[in-house]
Order: C-alpha cells, then structure tokens, then sequence
C-alpha cells in the first residue's frame, strides 16, 4: 500500500460510494430514519441533564450549563461513535479485503467519515440551542472547525492503531468498551472541572492535558462561555509546552497509528 | 519484459502461517511466547511458480482443491503479497475472485453495480459508459432499482457476472465463474467467451476440462505448489484427467 493518495480519483471515488453506503444502510428500516441520527445524542443529553443537572445539581456556577453539557456529550458520541466504527471496520469489511485489492485505510476512513457526518449534524442542534440560550455569536466560533480537525485526527489514529491490531486480537474491542467508559469520566462532561480543581489542583491539571479535555473545553469557550477553563488558560502557567502536550499526544497517535496500520495491512487479507 | 508479455512470474514463494492450537486472544499469545511456543506451522502454498502470460491469450488454471491455483490468482491480483519472487504486470488488471464481492442486499441492483465498480477502481464516470451495457448484458431492466435482496440468486449471479465481463480491463482474472445463471444465460456466456477468445487476455481457474478445451489457448497444471505442466489445452486436460487414474 502506497501513502494515503486521495489525490488518486480511484481512491476518492470508492471513498465517496463506502462512505455513502455506509450512512445509507445506518437507519435503514427505522420507522425515524436519519432521525436518530439527532435523536440519540438529544435523549442521551435528557437524561444526563435530569440526573446531573437538575437533581446533583452539577451546574454550579457556570452560565449556560444545558449547552455547555449538550456540547460535551454530542463531542463525546462523536468520539466513541468514530472510534468504535473505525476499529471495527477492517474486521467489518473481511469479506472484501479477503477478495479484492484496494488501499485497506479507505475501509477504516469512510467508517469515521459517517460519524463526522452525525457530528456535523448536531452541531447545528448545539447552535440553535445556544441561540434559544441567548448566546450570541462571535468570531470565535469561526476557530471551532479548527479544533474539530484536531478531534478528528485524534479518533482517527487510536482507529487506525487499533484497529489494525484488532484484525489478530479481537479483544481490543471489549478493552476499549471498558476504556471508553472509563475515559466518559476522566473528561470532564458531566462535571465542571473547577470541582476537581476545588479539591486537587494538579489533578484538574492533568484531566485538562488529555485530548480529549483540551478539545471538548476549546469547543466549550470558542461557541459557548469565554468562562470555560481551558488547557491553555489554566494548566502550565508559564510554560507553554505543557500546553502543548495534547496536540503532541494527538500527533503521535494519528503518525504512530498510521505508521502501523500501514506496515500491518499487507498481511489483513492473510489473518481476517 | 517483451512487448507482447502481460504477465511475467518468476519464482513465486508463498506460504501461511496455520495456527496449530487456538492462537487467537490476547491471553493465548502472551501465553505462548512466554512458553516459546509458536503457535503455528509454516504450510507452502506456492514453491516457485514461473511463467509468462502473452497478450490476448485465454490461459486456464487447473489443479486439485488446495493445489495453490486460489492463491496464486489471489497473489496475481495483488490481495496476497509474494514471500519470495517477482509478478511483473502490463496493464490494467480486473479480478473477479468470487462473483459479487461487495454486493451488499439493502441497496439497489444500479446501487451494487456502482459500488461494484468503485471497488474495481472504475469512476462513476466511467461506470456510466458500462452500465447500459452491464444491464443489457444481464437482462435485468426491469429489476435495477429493485434492492438485491429482492433478487432471485440466479439473478443476483447474472449481475454479478455481468460486470465481470463487462469491466474494460486488460486482463481479467476469473475464479470458478462459469457455471451461472440459467440455460439461456449460460449460451449466452458460452458465446460470449467464445467472442472474446483471442481479443482479450485472460486468465481463468477451473474445474471443467471441458470448458478448458473449448475456450483456452493455453493451460497450467499446478499440482502441490508446483507447474507440473504448462502446454497446449488438450494435453492439460489429458493430464488432469490422470491425476486419478
């Protein structure tokens, strides 16, 4: 398999049609359709906000707390939907990758594509919520795309690396299960990190130089509250290279994880 | 390579790592390398494979079940990676290992052939050129936004078939194909090789002797890895025959 060449049509075209059948087949025989596309993060936002919204009272302080948390949990199904379709995909596909040549990285590329797409599509429900909250807009939202890519490079990587090992251990899918939930907890999307930072400093410190914090919280200040405490203005006063840490955790992980996914794809069509 | 040479292998080496005892599972594979286990036996698949294949020649492959004849078109078609040796290609090559790899039954029969063709590295541009042909070819007007599930499976096969041919490559690769559809369909496919034999390059695996003597120019017998002969269609079969005499 040569580098990744979207430049080659071939690649763009069966890209386009996966993709496509992919989103096609998601909701086919569903009365609602691509409604639950919507649907399924809005419920999951309900229900976390009776629970810790309205009866732990996790709010607090912070302004606009139902889209603040209907933010992080639409950036968090994105990140477990994403992941969990592009690990699986190659294990997915066997049947074609035991039959017919082509660059495996599409197959795992047009699995995460479908999630973007589900992202995207919320987003719009993020914003009319935020305009129903009396948020108004600001140039800053324009940056969102940009931290966007990043989470998008992140779930890309952990899928390639996983996923790649996944085609001989099948075991990652129930470990990432376990992390997943895990990790729901390590970030803060149900709870504001002040509560951590109330008790252990260093603690909120480290939360916030995961990834997927330092995302979810940019996300958070750029569309929603300049108040939100971000890895950049909070951890690393002074220095900005631990600033830096999770953009170099995502960059690793996406050149690591295509590195390997790449070296270990000659051999899918032996071991599915 | 010469001018006229499509296909040149030289010396083809391949072989698989079979798991002796359920070597799949995190637990299992830490347990063994700390046991120095393997895990697995080495089996030759393909024990140095030469031969040179000339434009629009129609070259059957013949051979017991688990010769090496699949994996040998599988390594021709690039799903496989050669462990030693060398396959030159000049030109487009269509494989069709099993007839309708992709065909997914929720979408529609135009849906399939796209997709189809994508995975065969056709644009949709390019497709639109084939398709009325495809569908002419298969007979299946009527039937083409109908979902393939709804398909009979000889149908499913027709289509499936259809594309196989109809794909413009320089060389097409077809793995135990022949034997589809109806009556009618198959005199249609009978004349239709008979058409393409000597116009097009072709390597096909079979079965069938009969079909060797009809449509080949050439044949190989592969016997254990090995080319045990590489003659004319006749004395292929002949040898064939003899295998379990």
């Amino acid at each position: 398999m040569a580098i990744p060449n979207f430049a080659y049509k071939g690649n763009r075209v069966l890209l386009k049609e996966l993709t496509k059948t992919d989103f096609k087949l998601r909701y086919q025989g569903s009365v609602l359709g691509y409604l639950w596309a919507l649907l399924r993060p809005l419920m999951m936002f309900a229900i976390l906000y009776v629970v810790f919204g309205k009866l732990l009272r996790f709010g607090g302080d912070i302004p606009h707390y139902p889209v603040y948390l209907l933010a992080g949990t639409t950036l968090w199904s994105f990140f477990t939907e994403c992941t969990n379709q592009g690990i699986q995909a190659i294990v997915q596909r066997g049947e074609l990758i035991r039959k017919i040549c082509f660059p495996k990285y599409i197959v795992v590329v047009s699995a995460t594509l479908t999630a973007v797409i589900n992202l995207l599509i919320n987003l719009v429900v993020v914003i009319i919520f935020a305009l129903l909250d009396g948020i108004t807009p600001s140039w800053t939202w324009l940056l969102t795309p940009l931290v966007l890519f990043e989470f998008y490079c992140l779930a890309l990587g952990i899928s390639f690396l996983l996923g790649a090992i996944n085609v001989k251990y099948r075991d990652i899918t129930s470990i990432w299960d376990v992390l997943t939930q895990a990790l729901f907890y390590a970030v803060p999307i149900i709870y504001p990190i002040s509560m951590i930072a109330s008790t252990s400093d260093i603690a909120a410190k480290i939360i916030l130089l995961n990834p997927i914090a330092q995302i979810i919280q940019d996300v958070r200040y750029l569309l929603i509250t300049t108040e939100t405490v971000t890895t950049w203005n909070y951890v690393g006063t002074g220095n900005f290279v631990i600033k830096l840490i999770p953009i170099a955790i995502t960059a690793i992980l996406l050149i690591w994880g295509s590195w390997y996914f790449r070296k270990k794809s000659k051999k899918f069509a032996e071991e599915i | 390579m010469e001018n006229d040479i499509v296909i040149s292998v030289k010396n083809l080496h391949k072989s698989f790592k079979l798991p002796t005892e359920k070597a799949w599972g995190l637990k299992q594979a830490i347990f063994n390398r700390l046991k120095g286990i393997k895990g697995y036996k080495e089996q030759k698949v393909l024990n140095g494979i030469s031969f040179d294949i000339h434009r629009n020649e129609f070259v059957g492959i013949v051979g017991r079940n688990g010769s090496g004849k699949s994996t040998l078109l599988k390594t021709l078609a690039k799903i496989y990676f050669p462990e030693k040796g060398s396959i030159e290609i000049n030109g487009s090559l269509i494989p069709f290992i099993e007839l309708g790899v992709g065909f997914n039954p929720d979408l529609t029969g135009r849906e399939n052939v796209y997709l189809n063709g994508a995975l065969l590295g056709f644009s949709n541009k390019e497709m639109d050129t084939m398709y009325d042909e495809i569908v002419d070819f298969a007979e299946l007007h009527d039937f083409m936004d109908q979902k393939l599930k709804n398909y009979s499976s000889g149908m499913q096969v027709r289509l499936a078939f259809s594309i196989a041919i109809r794909a413009k490559g320089d060389i097409l690769l077809l793995d135990e194909v022949l034997a589809v559809g109806d009556a009618a369909f198959q005199q249609k496919c009978n004349d239709y090789f008979a058409k393409i034999k000597g116009n097009q390059t072709v390597i096909l695996v079979t079965h069938s002797m009969e079909n060797i003597e009809k449509y080949c120019t050439r044949a190989i017998l592969i016997e254990n890895g090995k080319i045990m002969l590489n003659d004319k269609p006749e004395k292929v079969a002949q040898a064939y025959r003899k295998l379990w005499s």
